[in-house]
């Protein structure tokens, strides 16, 4: 593994603190305009106590990410990197630019591919920082002028994420079949486990509807996501060693 | 009076979400950046900048691609969501959906406060739950190193059909008719890609998938807003004609 310096994990401790911090105050600020415009107690504590159970099996995965980058990065690096914007996949191929898996990596090559997963991304934060604000202000317009209209915008968001994404998924599964292999860096993907996955993941979330709508078991609402990625995750887990 | 203090109070609100919101971004930011040249310090090496120079055209595809996601994203993100999300990533694996999440169970209406307000609470706690994690993460991959990751990571690909399938089940129920023809479009286009040999990628396929869907969803409110009219015209056009015969009687 490649020799991590001190001085990055004490950077790294301090972009931890400070999202922590972003986050912490966000929180709390909302906490405090909840109660005043009147929100039940019960309907935050639900937001808060979902969101929470909802984030931990997902975050497993990109603690993996970090283990799969340590051996051409070290540990700070792949640490910082997944901590903040970005995603897994983006970062294995942003860090491969500078062809790091097929070589011994060099401090050389290491900062030089640590600059482009930093640069490529950042677009997005100073995005933020220039003209969030103003586009934020043109949706309120909208909003108050043609609701109708933004309503259609968000669905229509929300649906091409789910369009985009399965699309992909499933397509890309019938063409993997039982043939991907690992190639150092990217994890082998059995496309027939995917489909398994996702027909799994969602006949459990039918399930948990039908349990809460027609049985009454409102309690399941809050947990419904949780256990269905769990259920799924667990199914994929069992397969790993059947395929 | 009670209502319009209620909405002086919710631009306010809003309002020190962008302040707090950009000096946050500002500060993560040039923390963000300065990874590489503390890297590069440390190591006491200067980059491969003609390394650099050839991933220029990666660069810029990402550049282009955050632009159309950050426009996507803005209305579905609260104000403070969408600056937390732009700094602890991974949006559209973990963030978005804990979000959607969020809104289903609590049964907040888009474009109200309450919505605001829940989905800001979800993407703080899932960004502190997540950055946690990752950091006590360091712990076992430090010391068990490659053991643990060989363990864990034949399971790593199935995370997103693993949440897509469940939330794709809660978002058809709510946005069928918009889901339905942008997902029947892309299904064909990521045919064609994979029968051409190529893949460009989630991220490539999720923001196509919003242009796409975007388009449709315009041209059904074109229609559904043509079929309004023609039925508001109609009613008063009856209307009319009532009080044409309410004056002849």
């Amino acid at each position: 593994m490649p020799k991590d310096y001190i001085g990055v994990f004490i950077l790294g401790a301090a972009i931890v603190l400070s999202i922590i911090g972003m986050a912490t105050y966000y929180l709390v600020k909302s906490l405090k305009r909840a109660k005043e415009i009147g929100m039940s107690s019960a309907t935050v504590k639900n937001a808060v106590k979902s969101s929470a159970i909802f984030s931990i099996l997902p975050s497993i995965p990109i603690v993996i990410g970090v283990g799969v980058m340590m051996s051409y990065l070290g540990l700070s690096i792949p640490w910082i990197r997944l901590t903040v914007i970005g995603a897994l996949q983006y970062e294995l191929l942003a860090m491969d630019q500078v062809g790091i898996t097929k070589v011994i990596p060099t401090a050389e090559l290491i900062g030089t591919a640590a600059i482009i997963m930093t640069f490529s991304i950042v677009a997005g934060p100073i995005f933020n920082i220039v003209a969030f604000k103003k586009l934020q202000h043109k949706l309120v317009d909208l909003e108050k002028n043609n609701k109708r209209l933004l309503d259609t915008i968000t669905g229509a968001l929300l649906g091409g994420i789910l369009a985009g994404l399965a699309s992909h998924i499933i397509i890309g599964a019938f063409f993997t079949g039982n043939t991907s292999s690992e190639d150092g860096i990217n994890t082998a993907t059995n496309g027939y486990i995917t489909l398994i996955t996702l027909a799994i993941s969602m006949a459990t979330m039918a399930v948990c509807g039908l349990l809460i709508t027609k049985l009454k078991w409102t309690k399941l609402e809050n947990y419904a996501l949780p256990i269905t990625i769990l259920v799924a995750m667990g199914a994929a887990y069992a397969l790993t060693f059947a395929f | 009076m009670k209502k319009s203090n209620h909405i002086a109070n919710e631009n306010l609100f809003a309002e020190s979400f962008h302040k707090s919101g950009r000096i946050f971004t500002l500060i993560c930011l040039i923390l963000i950046s300065l990874m590489p040249v503390i890297y590069c310090i440390s190591a006491g090496v200067m980059p491969i900048w003609e390394n650099i120079l050839k991933a220029m055209p990666f660069m810029l595809s990402y550049i282009l691609i955050a632009m159309v996601e950050i426009f996507s994203y803005a209305p579905l993100l609260s104000v403070g969501g969408q600056y937390m999300a732009y700094i602890t990533g991974n949006i559209s694996n973990l963030k978005l959906p804990c979000a959607i999440n969020a809104q289903t169970i609590t049964k907040t209406k888009r474009g109200t406060e309450e919505q605001e307000i829940i989905t800001t609470i979800a993407i703080s706690v899932s960004s502190i739950v997540t950055t946690i994690i990752i950091t006590i993460g360091l712990i076992p991959l430090s010391i068990f190193g490659k053991d643990i990751v060989d363990t864990l990571k034949p399971v790593t690909p199935y995370v997103i059909p693993a949440i897509f399938g469940g939330l794709g089940i809660v978002l058809l129920s709510r946005y069928f008719k918009l889901t339905i023809v942008p997902f029947g479009i892309m299904l064909l286009i990521a045919l064609a890609m994979f029968l051409m040999g190529k893949d460009y990628g989630q991220s490539t396929m999720l923001s196509a998938g919003m242009v796409v869907s975007l388009v449709s969803a315009f041209i059904l409110y074109k229609r559904d807003s043509k079929k309004l009219k023609i039925t508001q015209e109609k009613r008063e056009e009856l209307y009319n004609e009532d009080e044409d015969d309410l004056i002849a009687d």
